[in-house]
């Protein structure tokens, strides 16, 4: 028999509920000095039965008679008066959003409680919020087995902490494998700690091994240690701290990430790029209307062997024919134009154009190796890819690299899916591709083109889900923003940014205030589908106190365990 | 409830209603009612009503008036008009409660004392015991005619004395929130008792 969970809020009543509705909010007159609630607070109002779960939006100060507030009180009459006066005349008003409610039964103590649980054998479980509690219902802050009821406890399997709530500091945790479920964002302005958010969240995912995660680190950030930029203190990277169960991958022959060598490299062979590869640069490269009609041409002559075919080919060469004139030569652009009815300026302007391309080092005919099934191989083994983009950091080389790999990637996972399916074979292990400045790959003009956008649509059809990690969340597509399942959000201070990051979600207007109060740096707001309810809460920290408790004596630097065990201890 | 040796009869009834009646007294007897003072008539059923002082009443004659309007009123004059006169001093009482077989209730009581009940002043232990809830202070808001500060200010410093501090928070409490909605009116109340605990 389930033990009545409720009857266990220790909190006392901060207040009792006047009126309001699911639209508008519940109106809660507060019984306690304004100070003690802050806007977000997670409140249980119980009442006949149901406990309600919500939201603080709103504190507003108001009196039975405005004369009352609008002189002092305590100037006109004695202090003890006056105190009494205010007390009865003076108060404030909660707007609290309601979100969940769930059925509770009588108190466990209660004659009826027994056949209440006969009725319903089953253990109660939050749903979303369908009515609203009874006048007077007294409400309170939730203690830590509120939070646990609905956010859960920390497993050590799929729920992780990732936060405290903000009054109380009680454990907020996040349920991994949901996250996993749908694509998710991680939001906030420069400084607001979304990169060390990633990396605790990113952390959780590698050490209870819920997804393989590859990893776009543009700014290495995510897989060497690094020191912050605002305290210098060292920033534990993943590499460091889960040794085989990271790959960190560096982009072209001769990459080092920091000092540190790479576990192995990657050279994109000529013939994984296709001409959609090419259309994603569009903005990038400067590219003209008759580009997708060149590139056209040049796949259908040449297939895959297209892009060496092209740059091979040389502009403006003539040779002088056996009459004395100047033609094009066989191997000039002109040449092939001709020959596949593409204009000529448009396809020389084409060529001159990729040069930028055909110049990157990374991008090789006959690659050594095959960084890309290394890649792939990596993460269908379980282990985890961090790519650092080395020395090649300009948003051409992020745009074709990201794009690029996680098409290849998604591929397999497609094929993995299908076969999973009508083949009964191993089911695919879900994969979380992080992606920062998302904004970039993810915005109005390439949302349609790229890769990224057809994941965020798919949800998790084939396990594979994105984690974007932007500043600018107004920048990026909307219809892929209505898709992100969890939402984590620091600070914002542009209101676009601060719509685009609640867009398709109930209860905006309570939450924007909310999101556009954050502190800067470790409150964020957690919502969206991936989330039982919006929360704000203080960010765990990133830090050493974090791997002990992640990793416990593991959390030691792996070099001073060597040392320890060279030494004989 | 039992009469008390120290309640002292201070007249007699000359009219009443349910909420409240009016007792005369001569002039000579002036000296122990007071504005707010808690009042009590003795019924023949052992009940007793429990009332306030709102309003002292010294009403005018023909005699009165006339001299007053004299150059000089030789002293004598003056204390006959006062202890011989008729017309008697009217002590309005406003009804707060009653008390029927040693229970003390703040309704009005289910009939107005007769004329010519004896109207007694309430001793300590009886001001203690029917003031020790504050139910009755209701009775004294309601008034329309009466400047109920005043009247409040009057029955506090009374009662304030012979009760507890706590006492006093609470009856300033029970005030607050049956007045809350009239700005005006509290204001006034709270006006007077601040003076009150100032002084």
């Amino acid at each position: 028999m389930m033990e009545n969970k409720l009857s266990q809020t220790h909190n006392s009543q901060i207040g009792f509920v006047t009126g309001g509705g699911l639209e508008a909010n519940l109106q809660v007159r507060l019984t306690v000095p304004p100070q003690s609630v802050q806007e977000g607070a997670f409140v249980v109002i119980d009442s006949n039965n149901w406990r309600f779960y919500g939201l603080v939006t709103d504190l507003r100060l108001t009196a039975i008679d405005e004369n009352y507030a609008n002189q002092i009180n305590a100037q006109r009459f004695t202090p003890q008066l006056a105190e009494l006066l205010n007390q009865q005349t003076l108060y404030t008003n909660l707007a609290v959003m309601p979100v969940l409610m769930m059925e509770t039964g009588p108190d466990v103590d209660s004659p009826e409680y027994a056949a209440w649980r006969e009725e319903h054998p089953n253990e109660s479980a939050p749903i979303t919020v369908k009515t609203i509690p009874s006048h007077h219902a007294p409400v309170k802050l939730a203690d830590r087995a509120d939070i646990a009821t609905i956010f859960g406890e920390e497993n050590n399997q799929n729920i992780f902490r990732v936060g405290n709530t903000r009054e109380q500091g009680h454990p907020v945790c996040l349920d991994l494998d949901k996250f996993v479920q749908r694509s998710s964002g991680i939001f906030g302005t420069t400084g607001s700690g979304k990169s060390f958010l990633a990396r605790m969240i990113l952390a959780g995912l590698i050490n209870y091994d819920r997804a393989s995660t590859l990893i776009f680190d543009m700014h290495n950030e995510y897989g060497i240690d690094t020191s912050s930029s605002d305290t210098g203190q060292g920033v534990a990277g993943l590499k460091n701290k889960f040794q085989s169960k990271v790959q960190l991958v560096g982009l072209g022959a001769d990459t080092n990430i920091g000092q540190q060598r790479p576990d192995f490299t990657l050279e994109i062979s000529h013939k994984d790029i296709t001409t959609e590869d090419v259309l994603q640069l569009t903005e990038a490269l400067n590219l003209k209307e008759t580009t997708p009609t060149t590139l056209d041409a040049l796949e259908n002559e040449f297939g895959d062997n297209w892009f060496t075919q092209f740059m091979n080919m040389r502009v403006g060469a003539m040779v002088e024919n056996e009459d004395g004139k100047l033609e094009p030569a066989p191997d000039s652009v002109e040449f092939w134009a001709r020959r596949a009815g593409v204009h000529k300026a448009a396809a020389e302007g084409l060529r001159s154009k990729l040069t930028r391309l055909f110049n990157r080092p990374y991008l090789k005919n006959a690659p050594a190796s095959n960084g890309l099934s290394d890649i792939t191989n990596a993460l269908q083994s379980g282990r985890h890819v961090v790519l650092s983009f080395g020395n090649y950091q300009s948003d051409l080389d992020y745009l074709l690299a990201t794009n690029l790999i996680t098409r290849k990637i998604r591929d397999t996972w497609e094929k993995a899916t299908n076969d999973f399916h009508s083949k009964k074979r191993a089911e695919p292990r879900p994969l979380v591709v992080v992606v920062e400045e998302a904004h970039k790959l993810l915005n109005r003009e390439m949302a349609s083109q790229t890769i990224f956008s057809t994941i965020a649509r798919e949800l998790r059809k084939y396990y594979v889900t994105l984690l974007i990690i932007d500043q600018r969340p107004s920048q990026i597509y909307d219809e892929v923003m209505s898709q992100l399942g969890t939402r984590i959000s620091g600070a914002l201070g542009d209101e676009d940014d601060i719509n685009a990051v609640l867009s398709g979600l109930p209860g905006r207007g309570g939450l924007r205030g909310m999101l556009a109060k954050l502190q800067p740096k470790e409150e964020v707001l957690m919502l969206g589908w991936g989330v039982p309810m919006p929360i704000p809460i203080r960010s765990r920290r990133y830090d050493s106190q974090f791997y002990k408790d992640l990793l416990g004596d593991e959390a030691e630097a792996p070099d001073m365990k060597k040392s320890s065990r060279m030494l004989g201890f | 409830m039992s009469a008390s040796p120290k309640i002292i009869p201070i007249g007699k009834l000359l009219r009443a209603e349910n909420s409240r009646f009016v007792a005369g007294c001569r002039v000579k007897e002036l000296e122990t009612p007071a504005l707010g003072s808690l009042v009590k008539v003795k019924l023949e059923d052992q009940s007793e009503i429990y009332g306030l002082i709102t309003h002292i009443l010294i009403n005018d004659d023909n005699l009165v008036r006339q001299l007053v309007s004299g150059v000089s009123i030789p002293s004598e004059y003056t204390a006959d008009n006062r202890y011989n006169r008729n017309l008697p001093v009217e002590i309005h009482v406003l009804t707060v409660g009653y008390a029927q077989n040693g229970q003390i209730a703040h309704r009005l009581p289910p009939r107005p004392p007769l004329s010519l009940d004896q109207l007694f002043l309430c001793d300590d232990a009886d001001v203690r015991q029917f003031t020790s809830q504050h139910g009755y202070l209701r009775h004294i808001l309601r008034l329309q005619d009466q400047p109920i500060e005043e009247l409040l200010a009057a029955h506090f410093a009374q009662v304030k004395p012979l009760q507890t501090t706590e006492w006093y928070k609470t009856a300033c409490e029970k005030v607050i929130t049956l007045l809350r909605d009239d700005y005006a009116q509290l204001t006034k109340v709270l006006d007077v008792l601040s003076e009150l605990e100032t002084e």
